[in-house]
Protein backbone atom coordinates (compact mmCIF):
# COMPACT_ATOMS: atom_id res chain seq x y z
CA UNK A 1 0.00 0.00 0.00
CA UNK A 2 2.80 2.41 0.96
CA UNK A 3 4.73 1.72 -2.24
CA UNK A 4 1.58 2.23 -4.29
CA UNK A 5 0.82 5.49 -2.50
CA UNK A 6 4.38 6.72 -2.92
CA UNK A 7 4.32 5.88 -6.64
CA UNK A 8 1.02 7.67 -7.17
CA UNK A 9 2.12 10.68 -5.12
CA UNK A 10 5.38 11.00 -7.05
CA UNK A 11 3.43 10.72 -10.30
CA UNK A 12 1.13 13.49 -9.10
CA UNK A 13 4.04 15.77 -8.12
CA UNK A 14 5.82 15.18 -11.45
CA UNK A 15 2.56 15.84 -13.30
CA UNK A 16 1.86 19.07 -11.42
CA UNK A 17 5.45 20.33 -11.94
CA UNK A 18 5.23 19.47 -15.64
CA UNK A 19 1.85 21.18 -16.04
CA UNK A 20 3.18 24.34 -14.32
CA UNK A 21 6.25 24.32 -16.60
CA UNK A 22 4.07 23.93 -19.70
CA UNK A 23 1.79 26.76 -18.49
CA UNK A 24 4.84 29.01 -17.96
CA UNK A 25 6.07 28.14 -21.45
CA UNK A 26 2.70 29.10 -22.96
CA UNK A 27 2.47 32.25 -20.89
CA UNK A 28 5.98 33.30 -22.02
CA UNK A 29 4.69 33.60 -25.61
CA UNK A 30 2.90 36.75 -24.43
CA UNK A 31 6.27 38.32 -23.59
CA UNK A 32 7.00 40.77 -26.44
CA UNK A 33 10.81 40.48 -26.10
CA UNK A 34 10.82 36.67 -26.15
CA UNK A 35 12.12 36.26 -29.71
CA UNK A 36 14.75 33.59 -30.19
CA UNK A 37 15.41 30.50 -28.11
CA UNK A 38 17.41 32.06 -25.27
CA UNK A 39 15.16 35.12 -24.61
CA UNK A 40 12.16 32.80 -24.75
CA UNK A 41 13.65 30.40 -22.18
CA UNK A 42 14.53 33.38 -19.97
CA UNK A 43 10.96 34.66 -20.27
CA UNK A 44 9.59 31.19 -19.41
CA UNK A 45 11.84 30.97 -16.36
CA UNK A 46 10.74 34.47 -15.30
CA UNK A 47 7.10 33.40 -15.67
CA UNK A 48 7.78 30.38 -13.48
CA UNK A 49 9.10 32.74 -10.83
CA UNK A 50 5.99 34.91 -11.11
CA UNK A 51 3.77 31.82 -10.88
CA UNK A 52 5.57 30.83 -7.68
CA UNK A 53 4.66 34.23 -6.24
CA UNK A 54 1.02 33.80 -7.27
CA UNK A 55 1.27 36.33 -10.11
CA UNK A 56 -0.31 34.85 -13.23
CA UNK A 57 -0.29 38.07 -15.23
CA UNK A 58 -3.13 39.99 -16.85
CA UNK A 59 -5.60 39.09 -19.55
CA UNK A 60 -4.68 40.64 -22.90
CA UNK A 61 -8.39 40.97 -23.77
CA UNK A 62 -9.97 42.44 -20.63
CA UNK A 63 -6.87 43.85 -18.93
CA UNK A 64 -8.01 42.24 -15.66
CA UNK A 65 -5.72 40.02 -13.58
CA UNK A 66 -6.05 36.49 -14.91
CA UNK A 67 -7.02 35.04 -11.52
CA UNK A 68 -9.79 37.64 -11.05
CA UNK A 69 -11.34 36.78 -14.39
CA UNK A 70 -10.94 33.07 -13.77
CA UNK A 71 -12.69 33.45 -10.41
CA UNK A 72 -15.72 34.70 -12.33
CA UNK A 73 -15.60 32.20 -15.21
CA UNK A 74 -14.50 29.01 -13.45
CA UNK A 75 -17.49 28.38 -11.13
CA UNK A 76 -20.03 27.97 -13.98
CA UNK A 77 -17.70 25.49 -15.68
CA UNK A 78 -17.12 23.54 -12.47
CA UNK A 79 -20.86 23.49 -11.85
CA UNK A 80 -21.44 22.24 -15.40
CA UNK A 81 -18.81 19.51 -14.98
CA UNK A 82 -20.21 18.53 -11.57
CA UNK A 83 -23.81 18.37 -12.80
CA UNK A 84 -22.59 16.51 -15.90
CA UNK A 85 -20.78 14.03 -13.65
CA UNK A 86 -24.01 13.35 -11.75
CA UNK A 87 -25.88 12.72 -15.02
CA UNK A 88 -22.96 10.60 -16.26
CA UNK A 89 -23.13 8.37 -13.19
CA UNK A 90 -26.95 8.19 -13.22
CA UNK A 91 -27.01 7.19 -16.89
CA UNK A 92 -23.66 5.43 -17.25
CA UNK A 93 -23.72 3.22 -14.14
CA UNK A 94 -26.89 1.23 -14.95
CA UNK A 95 -25.97 1.02 -18.64
CA UNK A 96 -22.41 0.00 -17.87
CA UNK A 97 -23.48 -2.63 -15.35
CA UNK A 98 -26.12 -3.97 -17.73
CA UNK A 99 -23.63 -4.16 -20.60
CA UNK A 100 -20.98 -5.67 -18.32
CA UNK A 101 -22.87 -8.95 -17.91
CA UNK A 102 -21.25 -11.62 -20.12
CA UNK A 103 -23.80 -12.11 -22.90
CA UNK A 104 -25.13 -8.54 -22.73
CA UNK A 105 -21.59 -7.19 -23.05
CA UNK A 106 -21.01 -9.04 -26.28
CA UNK A 107 -24.43 -8.13 -27.69
CA UNK A 108 -24.18 -4.47 -26.67
CA UNK A 109 -20.70 -3.89 -28.09
CA UNK A 110 -21.85 -2.95 -31.63
CA UNK A 111 -24.68 -0.79 -30.25
CA UNK A 112 -22.30 1.05 -27.94
CA UNK A 113 -19.91 1.68 -30.83
CA UNK A 114 -22.70 3.19 -32.93
CA UNK A 115 -23.97 5.47 -30.14
CA UNK A 116 -20.50 6.64 -29.09
CA UNK A 117 -19.49 7.40 -32.69
CA UNK A 118 -21.42 10.66 -32.40
CA UNK A 119 -19.13 13.62 -31.58
CA UNK A 120 -20.19 15.70 -28.57
CA UNK A 121 -21.12 18.77 -30.64
CA UNK A 122 -23.45 16.65 -32.81
CA UNK A 123 -25.04 15.21 -29.65
CA UNK A 124 -25.57 18.75 -28.33
CA UNK A 125 -27.23 19.86 -31.55
CA UNK A 126 -29.45 16.75 -31.61
CA UNK A 127 -30.50 17.37 -28.01
CA UNK A 128 -31.32 21.00 -28.81
CA UNK A 129 -33.35 19.96 -31.88
CA UNK A 130 -35.27 17.40 -29.83
CA UNK A 131 -35.87 19.91 -27.03
CA UNK A 132 -37.28 22.50 -29.45
CA UNK A 133 -39.43 20.21 -31.57
CA UNK A 134 -40.55 17.55 -29.09
CA UNK A 135 -40.57 19.34 -25.73
CA UNK A 136 -41.04 22.92 -27.05
CA UNK A 137 -38.25 24.13 -24.78
CA UNK A 138 -36.38 27.37 -25.38
CA UNK A 139 -32.72 26.85 -26.36
CA UNK A 140 -29.78 29.21 -26.23
CA UNK A 141 -27.82 27.96 -29.25
CA UNK A 142 -28.71 30.82 -31.57
CA UNK A 143 -29.16 33.54 -28.95
CA UNK A 144 -26.51 36.26 -28.84
CA UNK A 145 -24.17 35.74 -25.83
CA UNK A 146 -25.33 37.61 -22.74
CA UNK A 147 -29.01 37.61 -23.70
CA UNK A 148 -31.03 37.73 -20.45
CA UNK A 149 -32.95 34.52 -19.76
CA UNK A 150 -36.46 34.71 -18.23
CA UNK A 151 -36.40 33.04 -14.79
CA UNK A 152 -39.09 30.50 -15.73
CA UNK A 153 -36.94 29.26 -18.66
CA UNK A 154 -33.60 29.23 -16.84
CA UNK A 155 -33.79 25.58 -15.80
CA UNK A 156 -34.73 24.37 -19.28
CA UNK A 157 -31.92 26.38 -20.86
CA UNK A 158 -29.41 25.11 -18.29
CA UNK A 159 -30.53 21.48 -18.71
CA UNK A 160 -29.27 20.96 -22.26
CA UNK A 161 -25.56 21.72 -21.68
CA UNK A 162 -25.67 19.59 -18.52
CA UNK A 163 -27.24 16.72 -20.49
CA UNK A 164 -24.65 17.09 -23.27
CA UNK A 165 -21.75 16.93 -20.80
CA UNK A 166 -23.49 14.16 -18.86
CA UNK A 167 -24.00 11.98 -21.92
CA UNK A 168 -20.33 12.36 -22.89
CA UNK A 169 -19.42 11.38 -19.34
CA UNK A 170 -21.90 8.48 -19.38
CA UNK A 171 -20.16 7.06 -22.47
CA UNK A 172 -16.88 7.20 -20.55
CA UNK A 173 -18.41 5.67 -17.40
CA UNK A 174 -19.94 2.70 -19.22
CA UNK A 175 -16.67 2.17 -21.13
CA UNK A 176 -14.71 2.07 -17.86
CA UNK A 177 -17.23 -0.35 -16.36
CA UNK A 178 -17.16 -2.62 -19.41
CA UNK A 179 -13.36 -2.68 -19.40
CA UNK A 180 -13.26 -3.49 -15.70
CA UNK A 181 -15.89 -6.21 -16.18
CA UNK A 182 -13.95 -7.69 -19.08
CA UNK A 183 -10.82 -7.80 -16.91
CA UNK A 184 -12.57 -9.40 -13.94
CA UNK A 185 -14.27 -12.01 -16.16
CA UNK A 186 -10.90 -13.69 -16.61
CA UNK A 187 -10.09 -13.81 -12.86
CA UNK A 188 -9.25 -17.28 -11.57
CA UNK A 189 -11.12 -16.80 -8.27
CA UNK A 190 -14.49 -17.21 -9.97
CA UNK A 191 -14.08 -20.91 -10.68
CA UNK A 192 -12.41 -21.45 -7.28
CA UNK A 193 -15.30 -19.88 -5.40
CA UNK A 194 -17.79 -21.87 -7.47
CA UNK A 195 -16.02 -25.06 -6.46
CA UNK A 196 -16.29 -23.95 -2.85
CA UNK A 197 -20.06 -23.93 -3.32
CA UNK A 198 -20.82 -20.21 -3.63
CA UNK A 199 -23.65 -19.22 -5.96
CA UNK A 200 -23.01 -17.16 -9.10
CA UNK A 201 -25.03 -14.20 -7.80
CA UNK A 202 -23.15 -14.16 -4.51
CA UNK A 203 -19.78 -14.30 -6.28
CA UNK A 204 -20.84 -11.43 -8.56
CA UNK A 205 -22.20 -9.33 -5.70
CA UNK A 206 -19.50 -9.88 -3.09
CA UNK A 207 -16.35 -10.32 -5.13
CA UNK A 208 -16.83 -9.21 -8.75
CA UNK A 209 -18.81 -6.00 -8.13
CA UNK A 210 -16.11 -4.39 -5.93
CA UNK A 211 -13.52 -5.18 -8.63
CA UNK A 212 -15.71 -3.62 -11.33
CA UNK A 213 -16.44 -0.54 -9.22
CA UNK A 214 -12.72 -0.28 -8.41
CA UNK A 215 -12.03 -0.26 -12.15
CA UNK A 216 -14.57 2.53 -12.61
CA UNK A 217 -13.13 4.63 -9.79
CA UNK A 218 -9.58 4.06 -11.06
CA UNK A 219 -10.70 5.51 -14.42
CA UNK A 220 -11.88 8.75 -12.78
CA UNK A 221 -9.11 10.69 -14.54
CA UNK A 222 -10.31 9.56 -17.98
CA UNK A 223 -13.90 10.40 -17.04
CA UNK A 224 -12.83 13.88 -15.89
CA UNK A 225 -11.05 14.46 -19.23
CA UNK A 226 -14.22 13.44 -21.09
CA UNK A 227 -16.28 15.83 -18.96
CA UNK A 228 -13.84 18.73 -19.48
CA UNK A 229 -13.71 18.17 -23.25
CA UNK A 230 -17.49 18.03 -23.39
CA UNK A 231 -17.73 21.21 -21.27
CA UNK A 232 -15.66 23.10 -23.87
CA UNK A 233 -18.05 22.05 -26.61
CA UNK A 234 -21.24 22.50 -24.55
CA UNK A 235 -20.30 26.02 -23.44
CA UNK A 236 -19.56 26.96 -27.05
CA UNK A 237 -22.70 25.38 -28.52
CA UNK A 238 -25.05 26.73 -25.84
CA UNK A 239 -23.33 30.12 -25.33
CA UNK A 240 -22.53 29.57 -21.65
CA UNK A 241 -19.92 32.04 -20.40
CA UNK A 242 -17.58 29.67 -18.57
CA UNK A 243 -13.84 29.03 -18.41
CA UNK A 244 -13.94 26.41 -21.18
CA UNK A 245 -15.59 28.91 -23.53
CA UNK A 246 -13.04 31.51 -22.40
CA UNK A 247 -10.20 29.12 -23.33
CA UNK A 248 -11.40 28.93 -26.94
CA UNK A 249 -11.75 32.72 -27.15
CA UNK A 250 -8.37 33.28 -25.46
CA UNK A 251 -6.57 31.09 -28.00
CA UNK A 252 -8.43 32.76 -30.89
CA UNK A 253 -7.43 36.22 -29.61
CA UNK A 254 -3.89 35.18 -28.56
CA UNK A 255 -4.45 35.87 -24.85
CA UNK A 256 -1.66 33.49 -23.78
CA UNK A 257 -1.67 34.33 -20.05
CA UNK A 258 -5.31 33.33 -19.78
CA UNK A 259 -4.83 30.29 -22.03
CA UNK A 260 -1.93 29.05 -19.89
CA UNK A 261 -3.79 29.36 -16.60
CA UNK A 262 -7.00 27.72 -17.84
CA UNK A 263 -4.98 24.84 -19.26
CA UNK A 264 -3.12 24.56 -15.95
CA UNK A 265 -6.36 24.45 -13.97
CA UNK A 266 -7.83 21.78 -16.27
CA UNK A 267 -4.64 19.69 -16.07
CA UNK A 268 -4.62 19.98 -12.25
CA UNK A 269 -8.25 18.88 -12.12
CA UNK A 270 -7.41 15.85 -14.27
CA UNK A 271 -4.28 14.98 -12.24
CA UNK A 272 -6.00 15.22 -8.85
CA UNK A 273 -9.03 13.25 -10.03
CA UNK A 274 -6.78 10.56 -11.46
CA UNK A 275 -4.70 10.44 -8.24
CA UNK A 276 -7.72 10.17 -5.95
CA UNK A 277 -9.46 7.72 -8.29
CA UNK A 278 -6.45 5.40 -8.43
CA UNK A 279 -6.08 5.34 -4.66
CA UNK A 280 -9.80 4.75 -4.12
CA UNK A 281 -9.75 2.07 -6.82
CA UNK A 282 -6.77 0.36 -5.19
CA UNK A 283 -8.45 0.34 -1.77
CA UNK A 284 -11.74 -0.95 -3.22
CA UNK A 285 -10.03 -3.67 -5.24
CA UNK A 286 -8.05 -4.88 -2.21
CA UNK A 287 -11.09 -4.87 0.07
CA UNK A 288 -13.12 -6.91 -2.39
CA UNK A 289 -10.44 -9.53 -3.00
CA UNK A 290 -11.54 -13.07 -2.05
CA UNK B 1 -19.25 -18.20 -27.11
CA UNK B 2 -18.21 -19.19 -30.61
CA UNK B 3 -20.47 -16.48 -32.09
CA UNK B 4 -18.42 -13.69 -30.51
CA UNK B 5 -15.21 -13.91 -32.55
CA UNK B 6 -17.28 -14.43 -35.71
CA UNK B 7 -19.43 -11.37 -34.97
CA UNK B 8 -16.34 -9.36 -34.10
CA UNK B 9 -14.59 -10.40 -37.32
CA UNK B 10 -17.67 -9.65 -39.42
CA UNK B 11 -18.12 -6.21 -37.89
CA UNK B 12 -14.41 -5.43 -38.19
CA UNK B 13 -14.56 -6.44 -41.86
CA UNK B 14 -17.67 -4.27 -42.25
CA UNK B 15 -15.73 -1.35 -40.75
CA UNK B 16 -12.84 -1.78 -43.19
CA UNK B 17 -15.31 -2.23 -46.09
CA UNK B 18 -17.05 0.98 -45.02
CA UNK B 19 -13.73 2.83 -44.89
CA UNK B 20 -12.91 1.47 -48.35
CA UNK B 21 -16.24 2.67 -49.67
CA UNK B 22 -15.66 6.09 -48.13
CA UNK B 23 -12.19 6.18 -49.74
CA UNK B 24 -13.72 5.44 -53.15
CA UNK B 25 -16.44 8.08 -52.62
CA UNK B 26 -13.86 10.62 -51.51
CA UNK B 27 -11.59 9.98 -54.48
CA UNK B 28 -14.54 10.35 -56.85
CA UNK B 29 -16.11 13.29 -54.99
CA UNK B 30 -15.39 15.82 -57.75
CA UNK B 31 -17.05 13.48 -60.26
CA UNK B 32 -20.00 12.48 -58.04
CA UNK B 33 -20.80 15.99 -56.81
CA UNK B 34 -23.27 17.95 -58.90
CA UNK B 35 -21.61 21.27 -58.22
CA UNK B 36 -18.05 22.39 -57.45
CA UNK B 37 -17.16 23.06 -53.81
CA UNK B 38 -18.62 26.32 -52.51
CA UNK B 39 -20.75 26.93 -55.58
CA UNK B 40 -23.57 29.20 -54.35
CA UNK B 41 -27.05 29.59 -55.84
CA UNK B 42 -27.20 26.04 -57.18
CA UNK B 43 -30.83 26.21 -56.06
CA UNK B 44 -33.22 28.23 -53.94
CA UNK B 45 -32.17 29.15 -50.41
CA UNK B 46 -32.89 26.52 -47.74
CA UNK B 47 -34.78 24.27 -50.15
CA UNK B 48 -35.91 21.01 -48.52
CA UNK B 49 -34.61 17.71 -49.97
CA UNK B 50 -36.19 17.04 -53.39
CA UNK B 51 -35.33 15.23 -56.65
CA UNK B 52 -33.11 18.06 -57.89
CA UNK B 53 -31.34 18.42 -54.53
CA UNK B 54 -31.57 15.09 -52.61
CA UNK B 55 -29.91 16.65 -49.52
CA UNK B 56 -31.61 20.06 -49.97
CA UNK B 57 -29.82 23.42 -50.14
CA UNK B 58 -28.32 25.69 -47.49
CA UNK B 59 -28.64 29.40 -46.64
CA UNK B 60 -26.58 30.39 -49.70
CA UNK B 61 -28.39 28.01 -52.06
CA UNK B 62 -25.49 25.51 -52.13
CA UNK B 63 -26.40 21.92 -53.03
CA UNK B 64 -25.96 20.02 -49.76
CA UNK B 65 -25.21 16.68 -51.47
CA UNK B 66 -22.27 18.20 -53.35
CA UNK B 67 -21.12 20.12 -50.29
CA UNK B 68 -21.33 17.03 -48.08
CA UNK B 69 -19.23 15.03 -50.58
CA UNK B 70 -16.61 17.79 -50.77
CA UNK B 71 -16.69 18.19 -46.97
CA UNK B 72 -16.28 14.43 -46.44
CA UNK B 73 -13.35 14.46 -48.83
CA UNK B 74 -11.68 17.30 -46.92
CA UNK B 75 -12.36 15.73 -43.51
CA UNK B 76 -11.21 12.23 -44.51
CA UNK B 77 -8.00 13.52 -46.13
CA UNK B 78 -7.07 15.67 -43.15
CA UNK B 79 -8.00 12.93 -40.67
CA UNK B 80 -5.80 10.47 -42.55
CA UNK B 81 -2.84 12.85 -42.30
CA UNK B 82 -3.51 13.42 -38.61
CA UNK B 83 -3.90 9.70 -37.94
CA UNK B 84 -0.54 9.01 -39.62
CA UNK B 85 1.08 11.58 -37.32
CA UNK B 86 -0.66 10.10 -34.26
CA UNK B 87 0.45 6.55 -35.14
CA UNK B 88 4.06 7.59 -35.79
CA UNK B 89 4.51 10.03 -32.89
CA UNK B 90 2.21 8.16 -30.51
CA UNK B 91 1.77 4.42 -31.03
CA UNK B 92 5.07 3.64 -32.76
CA UNK B 93 7.17 6.00 -30.66
CA UNK B 94 5.54 4.65 -27.48
CA UNK B 95 6.36 1.07 -28.47
CA UNK B 96 9.98 2.06 -29.17
CA UNK B 97 10.35 4.30 -26.10
CA UNK B 98 9.28 1.52 -23.71
CA UNK B 99 12.34 -0.48 -24.83
CA UNK B 100 14.84 2.33 -24.34
CA UNK B 101 17.10 2.37 -21.24
CA UNK B 102 14.83 2.66 -18.18
CA UNK B 103 15.64 6.26 -17.10
CA UNK B 104 15.10 7.58 -20.64
CA UNK B 105 11.94 5.51 -21.06
CA UNK B 106 10.45 6.70 -17.76
CA UNK B 107 11.32 10.34 -18.51
CA UNK B 108 9.57 10.12 -21.88
CA UNK B 109 6.60 8.38 -20.24
CA UNK B 110 6.41 11.21 -17.70
CA UNK B 111 6.57 13.96 -20.34
CA UNK B 112 3.93 12.36 -22.54
CA UNK B 113 1.84 11.61 -19.43
CA UNK B 114 1.66 15.35 -18.69
CA UNK B 115 0.27 16.10 -22.15
CA UNK B 116 -2.06 13.09 -21.95
CA UNK B 117 -3.65 14.72 -18.88
CA UNK B 118 -4.93 17.61 -21.00
CA UNK B 119 -7.96 16.96 -23.24
CA UNK B 120 -6.70 16.37 -26.79
CA UNK B 121 -9.23 18.90 -28.08
CA UNK B 122 -7.66 21.69 -26.00
CA UNK B 123 -4.17 20.70 -27.11
CA UNK B 124 -5.31 20.81 -30.75
CA UNK B 125 -6.89 24.23 -30.34
CA UNK B 126 -3.74 25.49 -28.62
CA UNK B 127 -1.45 24.07 -31.32
CA UNK B 128 -3.58 25.61 -34.08
CA UNK B 129 -3.67 28.93 -32.21
CA UNK B 130 0.14 28.86 -31.97
CA UNK B 131 0.60 27.98 -35.65
CA UNK B 132 -2.12 28.36 -38.30
CA UNK B 133 -5.34 26.66 -39.31
CA UNK B 134 -3.47 25.13 -42.26
CA UNK B 135 -1.65 22.88 -39.78
CA UNK B 136 -4.87 21.59 -38.17
CA UNK B 137 -4.32 17.93 -39.26
CA UNK B 138 -0.78 17.99 -37.86
CA UNK B 139 -2.01 19.63 -34.66
CA UNK B 140 -4.78 17.04 -34.21
CA UNK B 141 -2.35 14.19 -34.84
CA UNK B 142 0.16 15.59 -32.35
CA UNK B 143 -2.61 16.19 -29.79
CA UNK B 144 -3.82 12.58 -30.11
CA UNK B 145 -0.24 11.27 -29.90
CA UNK B 146 0.34 11.54 -26.10
CA UNK B 147 -2.53 9.21 -25.27
CA UNK B 148 -1.50 6.79 -28.03
CA UNK B 149 2.08 6.95 -26.70
CA UNK B 150 0.99 6.18 -23.14
CA UNK B 151 -1.22 3.29 -24.28
CA UNK B 152 1.49 1.79 -26.48
CA UNK B 153 4.13 2.29 -23.77
CA UNK B 154 2.02 0.65 -21.06
CA UNK B 155 1.09 -2.18 -23.44
CA UNK B 156 4.71 -3.28 -23.81
CA UNK B 157 5.87 -6.07 -21.52
CA UNK B 158 9.60 -5.43 -21.26
CA UNK B 159 10.04 -8.36 -18.89
CA UNK B 160 8.44 -10.85 -21.27
CA UNK B 161 9.91 -14.36 -21.45
CA UNK B 162 11.22 -13.93 -24.97
CA UNK B 163 12.96 -10.67 -23.99
CA UNK B 164 14.61 -12.42 -21.03
CA UNK B 165 15.76 -15.30 -23.24
CA UNK B 166 17.02 -12.86 -25.87
CA UNK B 167 19.02 -10.91 -23.31
CA UNK B 168 20.38 -14.12 -21.78
CA UNK B 169 21.55 -15.40 -25.16
CA UNK B 170 23.24 -12.10 -25.96
CA UNK B 171 20.92 -10.91 -28.72
CA UNK B 172 21.51 -7.16 -29.12
CA UNK B 173 18.77 -4.81 -27.91
CA UNK B 174 18.37 -3.32 -31.40
CA UNK B 175 17.71 -6.74 -32.93
CA UNK B 176 15.16 -7.44 -30.21
CA UNK B 177 13.51 -4.07 -30.86
CA UNK B 178 13.32 -4.79 -34.60
CA UNK B 179 11.79 -8.21 -33.89
CA UNK B 180 9.22 -6.74 -31.51
CA UNK B 181 8.24 -3.97 -33.91
CA UNK B 182 8.05 -6.39 -36.83
CA UNK B 183 5.92 -8.96 -35.08
CA UNK B 184 4.03 -7.12 -32.38
CA UNK B 185 3.44 -3.61 -33.73
CA UNK B 186 2.64 -4.91 -37.22
CA UNK B 187 0.00 -7.19 -35.69
CA UNK B 188 -1.77 -4.24 -34.02
CA UNK B 189 -1.08 -1.65 -36.75
CA UNK B 190 -4.49 -1.96 -38.42
CA UNK B 191 -6.37 -1.53 -35.17
CA UNK B 192 -4.06 1.27 -33.93
CA UNK B 193 -4.39 3.16 -37.24
CA UNK B 194 -8.19 2.79 -37.32
CA UNK B 195 -8.47 3.94 -33.73
CA UNK B 196 -6.23 6.92 -34.44
CA UNK B 197 -8.36 7.75 -37.49
CA UNK B 198 -11.53 7.74 -35.38
CA UNK B 199 -9.97 9.85 -32.62
CA UNK B 200 -8.39 12.37 -35.01
CA UNK B 201 -11.63 12.69 -37.00
CA UNK B 202 -13.51 13.59 -33.81
CA UNK B 203 -10.83 16.06 -32.69
CA UNK B 204 -10.46 17.70 -36.12
CA UNK B 205 -14.17 18.06 -36.77
CA UNK B 206 -14.77 19.45 -33.27
CA UNK B 207 -11.90 21.94 -33.65
CA UNK B 208 -13.31 22.92 -37.03
CA UNK B 209 -16.78 23.32 -35.53
CA UNK B 210 -15.26 25.69 -32.96
CA UNK B 211 -13.59 27.69 -35.76
CA UNK B 212 -10.08 26.22 -35.58
CA UNK B 213 -10.14 23.91 -38.61
CA UNK B 214 -10.69 24.31 -42.31
CA UNK B 215 -10.50 27.83 -43.69
CA UNK B 216 -13.33 28.99 -45.94
CA UNK B 217 -13.93 28.65 -48.86
CA UNK B 218 -12.61 25.09 -48.26
CA UNK B 219 -15.09 23.49 -45.85
CA UNK B 220 -14.88 20.26 -43.94
CA UNK B 221 -17.79 18.53 -42.21
CA UNK B 222 -17.20 20.27 -38.86
CA UNK B 223 -17.31 23.71 -40.46
CA UNK B 224 -20.41 22.74 -42.49
CA UNK B 225 -22.22 21.68 -39.31
CA UNK B 226 -21.15 24.94 -37.63
CA UNK B 227 -22.58 26.86 -40.59
CA UNK B 228 -25.78 24.79 -40.46
CA UNK B 229 -26.22 25.56 -36.75
CA UNK B 230 -27.82 28.92 -37.55
CA UNK B 231 -30.60 27.38 -39.63
CA UNK B 232 -30.93 23.71 -38.67
CA UNK B 233 -33.74 24.20 -36.14
CA UNK B 234 -36.02 25.09 -39.05
CA UNK B 235 -34.07 23.44 -41.91
CA UNK B 236 -32.72 20.20 -40.39
CA UNK B 237 -31.00 19.05 -43.57
CA UNK B 238 -28.37 21.82 -43.39
CA UNK B 239 -26.66 20.08 -40.46
CA UNK B 240 -28.11 16.55 -40.53
CA UNK B 241 -26.42 15.23 -43.69
CA UNK B 242 -22.91 16.49 -42.90
CA UNK B 243 -23.35 15.12 -39.35
CA UNK B 244 -24.46 11.72 -40.68
CA UNK B 245 -21.47 11.59 -43.04
CA UNK B 246 -19.16 12.43 -40.13
CA UNK B 247 -20.73 9.82 -37.83
CA UNK B 248 -20.47 7.20 -40.60
CA UNK B 249 -16.75 7.89 -41.03
CA UNK B 250 -16.11 7.65 -37.27
CA UNK B 251 -18.28 4.54 -36.93
CA UNK B 252 -16.48 2.71 -39.74
CA UNK B 253 -13.10 3.59 -38.22
CA UNK B 254 -14.23 2.37 -34.79
CA UNK B 255 -15.63 -0.87 -36.14
CA UNK B 256 -12.40 -1.42 -38.07
CA UNK B 257 -10.44 -0.85 -34.84
CA UNK B 258 -12.30 -3.66 -33.10
CA UNK B 259 -15.41 -3.77 -30.98
CA UNK B 260 -13.75 -3.65 -27.58
CA UNK B 261 -11.83 -0.50 -28.39
CA UNK B 262 -13.13 2.80 -27.13
CA UNK B 263 -11.93 6.36 -27.55
CA UNK B 264 -11.73 9.09 -24.99
CA UNK B 265 -14.36 11.52 -26.36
Amino acid sequence: MRRFLARQASGLVVGICGAVAVAAAISAIAEPRAHGALPYLEAAAARLGHFAQGDFGQSAISGLPVLDELAIRMPPTLLLVLAGAVVALLAGLPLGLLFSVGSARRAAAPLVQIVTAMPVFCAGLVLAYGAVHLLHWPVSINLPPGTPVPPDQALQIAALPVLTVGLAGAASVQLALRRAAAQSSGEAFRSGLKRLGLGVFEIERRFVMPQVLAGLVASAGDIMLALLSAAVVAEWVFHRPGAADLFVKSVALADWNMTAVILLVFALLAFFTEFLGRIAGFVLANEGKP
Amino acid sequence: MSDTPVLGTVLRAAGWAGLGLIAVTVSLSDFLARAPAGSTQSGAMLHAPCDAHPFGTDLLGRDMLSETLHGLSQTAFHALLGAAVAVLCGGLFGAVAARLPRPVALTLRGVFGIFAAVPALLLTILAIGLSARFYAPLAAGLAAAPLAFVRAFDHVDIDSTHAEYARATGIPALTLLKRDLTFEFRRMLGSVAARALAAVTIILSTASFLGFGAEPPARDLGLMIAAGKASYLTAWWTAAFPALALILLILCARLAAGLDEGERP
